[in-house]
């Protein structure tokens, strides 16, 4: 049931320097640091500790480290940065899948081109997936069938993945006969 | 798409713009011509008493004109004939044939704004291109860089290019650098002219960290002559001879043979012929390192021989 042979499927590769830019900035879902291949000249590195890791971490101290509250503000912070950024910036992410191409998103909303943005997918395998029949989100889902919050639907979790949306698909499983529904199984942890 | 058929012309009209620039003016003998691409060339053939030239000329005429076209071309001292022709002996209402319109070099559609730089006669293309980002409310600026004495013609034709338009004489121009500093993400530059200058180009806009995709170069005039060669092909066992002001290209059309080309300057691969023996001097933009070193493919249009004889798997 897990692969289900859908080749359009983005891969990742681990994150290196790229040396043509000039200003290197580094997105984490989680907590960093960033990989050592990053590390090798001035990096910029932004990072997110939830509030409840408040006064269990260390401080930032190099030059450049910030630490967010949630990913949802360091996505906000990101296209503010990027409104006022000029060539020569290469933007490296690295989280679960919805994560990074929020971050492609708003990079490509800002002018950077596919060869100015590395992706790295890392932490949980937890899926967004947007309902095909109400186009409601269903955040982290990790079963292979999930019950949309928006319209109640049971949604077979397909492999198919949106990179505009960054979500997955998911569709009515029992459409042909409703109330027929298997048994979920636990795929994405 | 690509059309093969060459399409009957007629000089409408010839203007000269300065001691060494002339504009020619063309309409079709019927008919309209296609509509082309910002950026796009054509290949005149032109029919001297002795020989006959199919050059490349960039359309400075807007794309979606189509009752005529025109070219700027620059006479030469150096050059295979062919602008010598064009200036000293057209006329109008001489016959001409044309091909149709390719472009090999596109305004890049995902880009937030345009940086054009000229370097002389290196502006053509850009005059295609100024019309249609104008018509698409476009961010651009065109930098024309050229002698002292040409800064007036280059002005007068970007006379309509509206506010972005910088043209730099030979003093207190401003430097590449300075140019492409400070760009918002999603900037591209584009550069015709001069080899020297277009590396330049390239180099400033790398040092800034540009990414590739983001650096387009128009490679025409790469047609120069050089030490006159040889040419022997392995299939049908012909000889020819390729003189210092031709190139191997119009050495293979002059004897006959329907070679392949498209741009005539390097840029598109279109011409790449097998080379059974000999040594390549290699000019072209298409071939990777590999390929040059591996020394069996070269393009017809630009490249020569650095050895007596080539042998051509033609």
């Amino acid at each position: 049931m897990i692969d289900q042979g859908i080749k359009s499927r983005p891969t990742y590769e681990a994150l290196r320097r790229d040396p043509t830019g000039r200003r290197h900035l580094y997105l984490c879902a989680g907590e960093g640091p960033a990989p050592d291949a990053l590390s090798d000249g001035p990096l910029e590195s932004w990072t997110v500790a939830p509030a409840a890791a408040e006064g269990t971490l260390r401080r930032p101290q190099g030059e450049g480290e910030r630490r967010f509250r949630s990913s949802r503000q360091l996505l906000d912070t990101l296209g503010r940065r990027l409104a006022g950024e000029r060539m020569g910036l290469r933007l490296y992410a690295e989280g679960p899948e919805d994560f990074l191409w929020d971050v492609f998103g708003i990079a490509q909303d800002h002018g950077l081109g596919r060869s100015e943005v590395f992706l790295k997918q890392s932490g949980t395998l937890a899926r967004r997936v947007q309902c095909v029949h109400c186009k409601t989100f269903n955040e982290g889902v990790t079963t292979t069938i999930v019950r949309c919050a928006g319209c109640g639907a049971n949604l077979f979790v397909r492999d198919h993945f949106s990179r505009r949306l960054s979500a997955f698909q998911g569709v009515k499983i029992d459409a042909e006969q409703p109330g027929d529904v298997p048994q979920a199984e636990r795929a994405y942890p | 798409m690509i059309l093969d058929r060459l399409i009957p012309a007629r000089v409408a009209g010839i203007d000269s713009l300065g001691p060494t620039l002339k504009r020619f003016r063309f309409e079709p003998e019927s008919g309209r011509f296609p509509t082309a691409a910002p950026g796009a060339h054509i290949l005149v053939t032109l029919r001297g008493p002795e020989r006959v030239w199919k050059n490349a000329y960039s359309l400075v005429t807007p794309p979606d004109q189509r009752d005529g076209y025109a070219i700027i071309v620059r006479r030469v001292r150096d050059s295979r004939g062919g602008s010598h022709f064009l200036h000293d002996h057209l006329r109008p209402g001489d016959r001409v044939e044309i091909g149709p319109p390719a472009s090999l070099f596109p305004i890049a559609s995902l880009a937030r704004r345009h940086i054009l730089i000229g370097g002389g006669i290196g502006l053509t293309p850009f005059l295609s291109y100024v019309p249609v980002l104008r018509a698409r409310g476009a961010a651009f600026e065109l930098h024309q860089y050229c002698t002292d004495e040409e800064t007036g013609i280059f002005r007068e034709l970007l006379a309509e290019a509206g506010a972005g338009v910088t043209v730099h004489g030979e003093t207190s121009r401003r430097s590449f650098t300075e140019v492409l500093t400070d760009q918002p993400l999603g900037t591209h530059v584009y550069t015709c002219g001069p080899a020297g200058m277009m590396e330049a180009v390239e180099a400033a806009a790398r040092d800034l960290g540009w990414p590739e995709a983001a650096i387009h170069k128009e490679s025409f005039g790469g047609a120069e002559g050089g030490r006159p060669f040889r040419v022997t092909l392995a299939r049908s066992g012909r000889t020819l001879d390729v003189p210092e002001t031709q190139s191997l290209l119009e050495a293979l059309e002059t004897a006959g043979i329907e070679a392949p080309c498209l741009c005539r300057g390097g840029a598109c691969g279109v011409c790449l012929t097998g080379v059974v023996d000999g040594e390549i001097e290699h000019r072209d933009h298409v071939l990777t390192e590999e390929e040059r070193a591996g020394g069996r493919l070269m393009a017809t249009c630009v490249s020569r021989a650095r050895s007596d004889v080539l042998v051509l798997d033609l």
